[in-house]
């Protein structure tokens, strides 16, 4: 019983959107990057993402450069309970327990820790830890901060561990933000280490999702989600309301 | 003679395990003039700090029993309560927190923010506690009491202010700078007793200078006529006081003290800054529960004038007879006094009343709102309140964990059975955390508590205290069963065998329950069973679910329904509906699909970042969940969940796999579903034991 709804409730995600969009998903050893400027929802459409993996059973790595650990775990606890709000799904909301098992939260500082000694700590988590993560969140990283060097690691990192790894990234210079090619212009020079690159930005009091980049494809085109304000879950472009 | 109350302290000192907070409480007695010798914790000379009034407490170099002591500093008195570090005694920490107005967190200077503060720190929230923060071992290689105030800000989230800054580190330390005095200070004499003020030594003058600074624009949040005199120039120290009490007493605020217990070093600083900012008693409100008036709250006066309310916080059995150590949160107390307990209704007499040092005693005629004394001859529990006559209010309970961990018993002799049952009895009431009983099978007399260190401390007190020795089993964990599926029951007892015969019908289903240990609904309609044998029924599935058909463990998560039964006017009987009812839930009790559940403990590890793999795997050995790890730097926490089974001997292991460099802490979180080879293997244990019962 519970197992439907469970299944019903991925079927229906929007992030089937989003996964048929670039082409079937992020995929193992690849690297998938959402860019905007602070505070338009990057770490709830990460949370989201991660929380729709555990749905589906795998294993996350939730990797966070400055957030307090108490709050991430919050960040988690309203998108399930957002996510439990849809019809028949309070049964989802009882599995939490089991769920967020599958679910490590490793915080690091990042003027602290080199790239390399953080990279040894997810190994060491997932191989001594027998920790099988599948998806790794990376939050709060600070690309201005890092080498292009750095970003290529956690790529081939990616590779050998057969990991998909999301980062959120902060546009913090002064407009224009993007280029002729909707490319931010922060992260140009880390391109050539990202496989999927999605810029979100605020189109009215909605935000919007644009796909910059898809393994090597680079027609921007814009996706049919946005970000749903009050629940801060990724949500359909223009959603069926009750008939 | 009572108190002024704003001349009045209520503090605890809280802290990491050696931190050094009983070596400092030992130099508050001392230069409060209650002591006239200094005691190391694990004395040379024998004698061992005279807060641990416990032997035991002296071999081991920790704190376990709380021992209140007051002592007066500046014409203020002070009551302090010692407060034990370790995680398994966090009954008493829990018990005194509830009893203080403020408190001392104590930190040592190389460790800072250790796991046990950051417990610590939640418990002073939970309670709404105001506090200091006294950076310790000073003295100490690697110490860095900057690093420290830091580590306050980031990893406990407080505005920390530095008040002084230090003259030397390390062994280099010898002094402080007062930032709102702008002297320095210097402890002089053999045992630091004289403060010698001196000019600011040159070379840190600048850090002084931007040091204060800092203090006045953190203070001057706390006060607008500071904000306008720092503007102007004139900051003056009693205004930069007062700025800084303000903070402290809204929690918005955590100056930071500088020193060295153990060299004598800043110790009287300290005690001015318990007078200078922490909360009399009447600056703290206090509630409580009215029993008559729907369970609302009350807020208490500090007035002394008021009718009395008390709590008795903690029993002690000593060698004076049985001592009562109350809390007055409102009213006064005089000898002769008449006080009801609010739970029992008993009334008692006040009879002798004291003040307590750390084992001796001054006996007083009257105490006043505020005060925290001690009675004599008082029959109660602790958590009780005492009220004046015509008062009916109850303060909150003190929280009490359910033990998570037993052990079974037996004396070595029978000299020595005669003593453990005395010692047991004795260390029940002072704790209520340890509990004991008879097991009915095996005879065996069980102890239970909150770890494994728990019970060894009482082990050993028994030993030392009592001269009882006792041979101790393994460890075993305090399981539970809990059904997983509603099922429905009819069951009928009937016995006729000459006499009087007995008969009881009882019909309805058992249900899983989400929250809570137990709940009986009675849906009976048309007197199927009588009203007056109701409660024989819900006594007798009580019976029953203390010891679970499974495995033997007390079965909790269940909800029983009666909605119907039968009767026989002649022989039905309170014992038949109990036996009824037992019967009835062993009938049923399989096809619920019962489970086995063990306690989860929630650990956390703190060690050099370069062990994090080590300590990642262990846990995974241990059928444990990691649920978070946070890295900063070259120092490593990870916390995690972990069922207790898998962590006898844990702090072995980890001691030999980082070279002793980590250490960890442990609480009880909740019950989780044991695997299925677990539970397997448990079940056949239990049967083998059945089995072998039947045999004999």
């Amino acid at each position: 019983m519970t197992l439907t709804v469970k299944e019903e409730l991925i079927k229906r995600s929007p992030l089937r959107i989003l996964e048929k969009s670039i082409s079937g998903g992020l995929g193992k050893g690849n690297i998938g990057v959402l860019a905007s400027r602070k505070g338009v929802g990057k770490t709830a459409c990460l949370v989201h993402i991660a929380a729709d993996k555990l749905l589906q059973d795998q294993h996350v790595l939730h990797v966070s450069y400055a957030s307090r650990v108490d709050h991430i775990v919050t960040w988690y606890e309203n998108i399930f309970k957002e996510i439990a709000k849809a019809p028949k799904m309070r049964s989802a909301l009882d599995q939490f327990d089991e769920l967020i098992r599958r679910r490590v939260i490793m915080n690091f500082k990042q003027d602290g820790a080199k790239t390399e000694q953080v990279l040894r700590s997810l190994e060491a988590m997932i191989v001594h830890g027998n920790f099988r993560a599948e998806t790794v969140i990376v939050d709060g990283y600070d690309f201005a901060q890092a080498g292009t060097e750095d970003l290529r690691m956690f790529k081939a990192f990616a590779g050998r561990l057969g990991l998909e790894i999301w980062f959120s990234a902060s546009l913090k210079k002064d407009d224009p933000l993007f280029d002729e090619q909707g490319i931010p212009f922060e992260l140009v020079g880390h391109l050539a280490a990202i496989d999927v690159l999605i810029s979100l930005q605020h189109h009215g009091d909605h935000v919007h999702f644009s796909l910059v980049q898809d393994h090597g494809r680079r027609t921007p085109k814009a996706l049919r989600l946005k970000l749903d304000p009050t629940t801060l879950l990724i949500a359909k472009e223009s959603p069926v309301r009750a008939r | 003679m009572t108190t002024e109350i704003a001349r009045m302290r209520n503090i605890g000192i809280s802290a990491h395990i050696d931190s050094g907070k009983t070596t400092l409480t030992e130099r508050v007695l001392f230069y409060c003039k209650k002591i006239h010798k200094i005691h190391e914790v694990k004395g040379k000379d024998g004698v061992g700090a005279t807060m641990d009034s416990m032997d035991l407490e002296r071999e081991r170099g920790i704190t376990i029993a709380s021992a209140t002591t007051n002592v007066e500093w500046d014409g203020h008195s002070i009551n302090i309560i010692d407060t034990p570090g370790h995680v398994d005694f966090t009954i008493e920490v829990e018990r005194s927190l509830r009893v203080l107005d403020s408190a001392i967190l104590v930190l040592c200077s190389v460790g800072g923010v250790q796991s046990q503060t950051i417990t610590v720190d939640r418990q002073l929230r939970r309670y709404n506690v105001p506090f200091i923060a006294f950076v310790n071992k000073a003295d100490r290689v690697g110490a860095n009491p900057v690093k420290v105030r830091d580590q306050i800000a980031e990893k406990l989230g407080h505005e920390a202010v530095l008040m002084q800054i230090p003259i030397g580190l390390e062994a280099a330390f010898n002094g402080l700078v007062d930032l709102v005095a702008m002297k320095a200070l210097y402890f002089d004499g053999p045992d630091g007793e004289t403060v010698r003020e001196e000019p600011i030594p040159a070379e840190l003058a600048a850090e002084a200078a931007r040091r204060r600074e800092e203090l006045l624009d953190a203070a001057s949040l706390h006060s607008d006529e500071l904000m306008e005199a720092v503007l102007e120039g004139r900051a003056t120290e009693p205004l930069i006081r007062a700025a800084v009490r303000r903070g402290v007493l809204s929690r918005k605020l955590v100056p930071v003290f500088i020193g060295s217990a153990y060299r004598n070093k800043g110790i009287q600083p300290l005690l001015d800054a318990v007078v200078h900012y922490l909360p009399d008693p009447s600056e703290v409100e206090n509630r409580a529960i009215a029993l008559d008036d729907g369970r609302a709250e009350r807020v208490l006066a500090a007035d002394p004038g008021a009718r009395t309310v008390a709590l008795a916080f903690k029993l002690e059995d000593g060698p004076y007879g049985q001592l009562t150590y109350i809390r007055l949160y409102q009213g006064s107390l005089r000898k002769g006094d008449e006080l009801v307990n609010s739970r029992s209704g008993q009334k008692i007499k006040v009879g002798r009343l004291v003040r307590m040092h750390a084992d001796t005693m001054a006996e007083i005629t009257e105490a006043g709102a505020g005060d925290i004394v001690a009675l004599f001859g008082v029959d109660c529990a602790s958590g009780d309140t005492f009220c004046s006559p015509g008062l009916n209010l109850a303060m909150t309970a003190i929280y009490v964990p359910e033990p998570v961990i037993s052990l079974a018993i037996e004396p070595v002799d029978k000299n020595s059975a005669d003593r453990v049952a005395k010692a047991l009895n004795r260390f029940t009431k002072e704790d209520p955390t340890f509990r004991t009983y008879v097991d009915p099978e095996s005879n065996q007399t069980i102890v239970q508590g909150m770890g494994e260190l728990h019970l060894d401390v009482y082990i050993e007190r028994m030993k030392r205290e009592y001269r009882a020795e006792v041979k101790t089993g393994m460890p075993q964990v305090a399981y539970r069963e809990a059904i997983s599926q509603p099922v429905d029951f009819d069951y009928t007892h009937k016995k006729q065998t000459g006499g009087a015969g007995q008969y009881a019908r009882v019909v309805g289903r058992l249900e899983p329950l989400a929250k809570g240990a137990f709940e009986f609904a009675n849906e009976v309609r048309g007197g199927r069973i009588p009203r007056e044998f109701i409660p024989s029924c819900e006594k007798g599935f009580r019976a029953a679910l203390k010891k679970g058909p499974l495995i033997g463990f007390p079965v909790i998560g269940i909800r029983v329904v009666v909605n119907d039964g039968q009767y026989h006017p002649v022989d039905s009987s309170d014992i038949a509906f109990q036996t009824a009812a037992q019967g009835a839930f062993r009938q049923v009790y399989m096809k619920a699909k019962p489970q086995i559940l063990e306690p989860i403990m929630k650990v956390s590890v703190e060690g050099p970042s370069e062990f994090a793999g080590n300590v990642f795997a262990t846990i995974s050995q241990r059928r444990g969940v990691i649920v978070s790890s946070a890295e900063d730097g070259t120092f490593s926490r990870v916390d995690a969940e972990v069922p207790l089974g898998e962590m006898f001997g844990y702090s072995t292991v980890l001691r030999s796999l980082t070279q002793g460099k980590a250490e960890f802490t442990m609480e009880f979180l909740k019950y989780g579903k044991v695997p299925p080879h677990i539970a397997e293997m448990l079940t056949e244990q239990h049967l083998e034991a059945e089995r072998k019962k039947s045999q004999k």
